[in-house]
């Protein structure tokens, strides 16, 4: 929205959208020996920092002691992260503390001896273990083994030998179960290329570079749990790779800049790992996806696609379909009339989003806040999972204000910049993709559908028994691994025990004698949910328990999740178990559901020694209820395991 | 901090507000042993920021010889 609406009353006023006074703030908090007791208001300070203030913020926040920031606010998540590296590695510890704080996190750091990275990589598992370990490279990792004089073909055999060393430390990292493992790509240096005189030898040692990089690369290819942060993007877009004097005096060989661009990357990491990858880009129209007022030019006379702005508007569009075509769910919030909306969004020629690609349009001239809060009851998603786009700082700084969960991109005036705005923080940033991410978009929309039909029935049950819903369940086949781990790290309202696997681990779930872990599917007369859920079971003499129980919010108020611990009941009893126990563990997001066993005639056993923080409830099997009449169960949970009588058995 | 880094007071508020490191004025002369909190990685930030803050080189070898803040600041203001 470029036009001026109505003035409103609102401590958000034009102007920059950075606050160069948050970083003074912050000083003030710091100095007054209230920074920990504050913890909870920096988030919203780093939001409105200038980037170029993050480092001396991160300077601040890294002198907090992680355990007086915990006494003030319990509330907050803290990340171990375990640093290691070929050079000096802790000043990485400052800028990542400054980038888990604008997450809401709370980094808690534990800085490797100097140069110790192999036999740190290779050790057995500690006690403690980190939620993650960044292993830092630099080009010194390979040039440590080189001596004068060196060619190119040196080079290569150092390489070669480092890569292979490496690659026997993360398989020992790895097998270890030691936990998620961020390694990087290593900037080639000119003062290495340099003093190779010759261009052809110089172009080999590129080459012979580049394969180095390949190589660590590949590493994230061969372990589900390896991130390889690439540095060639940061660098290519002007970021020094190196400062020679702290290089040589202090062996602090990545630059402070490419260290905060490294600890931007490994935040997301961190996110994505602990399920807050966002799922929804909200975008305004006039000014953001096109040039222009809709209002006043009409379709025929936005800017968009002929002419140098038109064309720069249609690139972003391209950027924003690419996200989409992941599993991004893309919807509008725009100010504009609905008719005018649509018209453009159907006929005109140079949109490269269309309807279609939009699970929800919000064209009216309600408050943008509760246009977004709107889209997100009607896809029943959380607001922390919203990205909110608009080139008006007015707009931006209201969504901010009114709805602080959900993440502001504010674009200006310049479109060519909006596709690295949008791109800056990798707000949707996972790990793997699966089919259902390629699928989502269209789910969604045959939600709209749905809801349709229930605005047109009657009773809600009347709609749910219209809606023929089917549910399956059966142990995941291999390639359905991915996904049952993508639930348990995205997933947090309907996630009963919230334990975030990775795909390795899910596989070893699968693979144990006695556990099994039953993949949910449903689908209606309207379409096919796909993999939606999937319980985590463990049976334990002549009990069967539920360990973990996740269900996509999709799929919410059917009868499904009720159908599914129907479906586990039947089948201890026919498997000789004489009772089956639930087990609730609290988190922020999952209290909704914390009476779900209660609900399923399980009694309340309350917390147990081992498992303090968890519920545990139990059912005794007397009486089973049946599924929900209106769905159609079909259960089947594979051979059933050798802690019974060890036949098989199909329900 | 627009400071020219005129006299050790400035020092030390440079440091307070820069690197969160709070030295009385009675330490500038303490063993930098004595103060558990700084160590070189606070040294190189302060390289970074008295240099985008002065515009000029500073000695980073001389800095990392220095033995009390006192030398540190006379490092840094180039005396």
């Amino acid at each position: 929205m470029t036009q001026t609406g109505t003035p409103m009353e609102s401590t958000v006023g034009p102007g920059a959208w950075h606050d160069p006074g948050a970083l003074r703030t912050l000083r003030i908090l710091h100095r007054s020996g209230k920074l920990a007791a504050e913890y909870r208001a920096v988030p919203d300070l780093l939001s409105r920092m200038p980037q170029a203030d993050l480092p001396a913020a991160g300077q601040l926040l890294s002198r907090l002691d992680p355990t007086e920031v915990r006494r003030h606010a319990p509330d907050v998540p803290v990340v171990s992260v375990a640093v290691t590296g070929h050079s000096t590695v802790a000043p990485v510890v400052a800028p990542l503390t400054a980038e888990l704080a604008r997450h809401g996190l709370l980094l808690e750091p534990k800085v490797a001896p100097y140069g110790a990275y192999v036999q740190d990589l290779m050790r057995p598992s500690d006690e403690a273990l980190p939620q993650l370990t960044l292993c830092l490279l630099d080009a010194y990792t390979v040039f440590d083994d080189v001596t004068v004089p060196w060619r190119a073909e040196d080079v290569e055999a150092a390489a070669r030998a480092k890569l292979s060393l490496l690659a026997g430390a993360v398989r020992a990292h790895q097998e270890a179960g030691r936990g998620l493992l961020v390694l990087n790509t290593v900037p080639l240096l000119r003062r290495f290329t340099h003093q190779l005189v010759d261009l052809r030898s110089r172009a080999r040692l590129g080459a012979v570079w580049r394969e180095f990089n390949r190589g660590l690369l590949s590493l994230a290819d061969q372990h589900p749990s390896v991130v390889t942060v690439d540095l060639d993007p940061p660098v290519g877009e002007g970021v020094p790779a190196c400062e020679p004097r702290t290089a040589q005096y202090a062996r602090a060989r990545l630059s402070d800049p490419l260290l905060a661009a490294y600890a931007r990357e490994a935040a997301h990491v961190v996110r994505a790992r602990l399920g807050r990858t966002r799922k929804v880009l909200v975008l305004d129209l006039d000014g953001t996806l096109w040039g222009g007022v809709l209002g006043e030019a009409g379709p025929q006379g936005i800017e968009l696609g002929a002419g140098l702005r038109g064309e720069a508007f249609q690139d972003f569009q391209r950027t924003v379909r690419q996200l989409g075509s992941q599993g991004v769910l893309l919807a509008v919030s725009s100010k504009n009339d609905d008719d005018l909306v649509r018209e453009v969004l159907k006929g005109h020629p140079a949109m490269v989003l269309r309807e279609d690609d939009f699970v929800r349009v919000n064209a009216n001239w309600k408050a943008k806040h509760d246009n977004v809060r709107d889209i997100a009851d009607r896809l029943g998603l959380g607001l922390d999972s919203f990205v909110f786009v608009d080139d008006s700082l007015f707009e931006c700084g209201l969504v901010a204000e009114r709805l602080p969960d959900v993440a502001v991109v504010p674009v200006d005036e310049e479109p060519a910049l909006h596709p690295s705005a949008l791109l800056a923080d990798g707000w949707f940033d996972l790990f793997e993709l699966t089919e259902a991410d390629l699928e989502r978009a269209g789910r969604y929309r045959t939600e709209a559908l749905r809801q349709e039909f229930r605005e047109d029935v009657g009773s809600y049950q009347d709609y749910l028994e219209g809606l023929g819903i089917e549910v399956i369940l059966r142990p995941p086949d291999e390639s359905e691994l991915a996904r049952v781990s993508q639930l348990t790290l995205r997933t947090n309202q309907f996630h009963l025990a919230t334990e975030r696997l990775q795909v390795p681990q899910v596989a070893d779930w699968t693979a144990h004698p006695g556990r099994h872990v039953i993949a949910v599917r449903a689908r209606d007369r309207f379409g096919d949910h796909g993999l939606i859920g999937a319980l985590f079971l463990r049976r334990e003499g002549e009990l069967l328990r539920i360990d973990n129980f996740v269900l996509s919010c999709r799929v919410f108020s059917r009868g499904i999740e009720s159908a599914c611990v129907a479906a586990v009941l039947d089948f201890a009893r026919s498997t000789g178990a004489r009772a089956v126990t639930g087990r609730y563990l609290p988190s922020p997001r999952n209290s909704a559901f914390a009476s779900f066993y209660a609900d399923h005639g399980f009694a309340v056993l309350g917390g147990d020694g081992d498992d303090p923080d968890a519920v545990h409830f139990r059912h005794d099997l007397a009486t089973v209820a049946p599924a929900p009449a209106h769905l159609r169960l079909d259960a089947a949970f594979g051979p059933f395991d050798a802690a019974t009588d060890g036949h098989g058995d199909k329900r | 901090m627009t400071t020219a880094l005129a006299d050790p007071t400035e020092f030390r508020i440079l440091l307070e507000e820069e690197l969160g490191l709070h030295v009385d004025a009675d330490d500038l002369d303490r063993p930098l042993d004595d103060f558990p909190d700084w160590d070189s990685v606070l040294l190189l930030r302060l390289v970074t920021v008295v240099e985008s803050l002065a515009g000029r080189r500073i000695p980073v070898a001389d800095l990392l010889q220095a033995r009390t803040f006192r030398q540190l600041y006379e490092a840094v203001a180039g005396r």
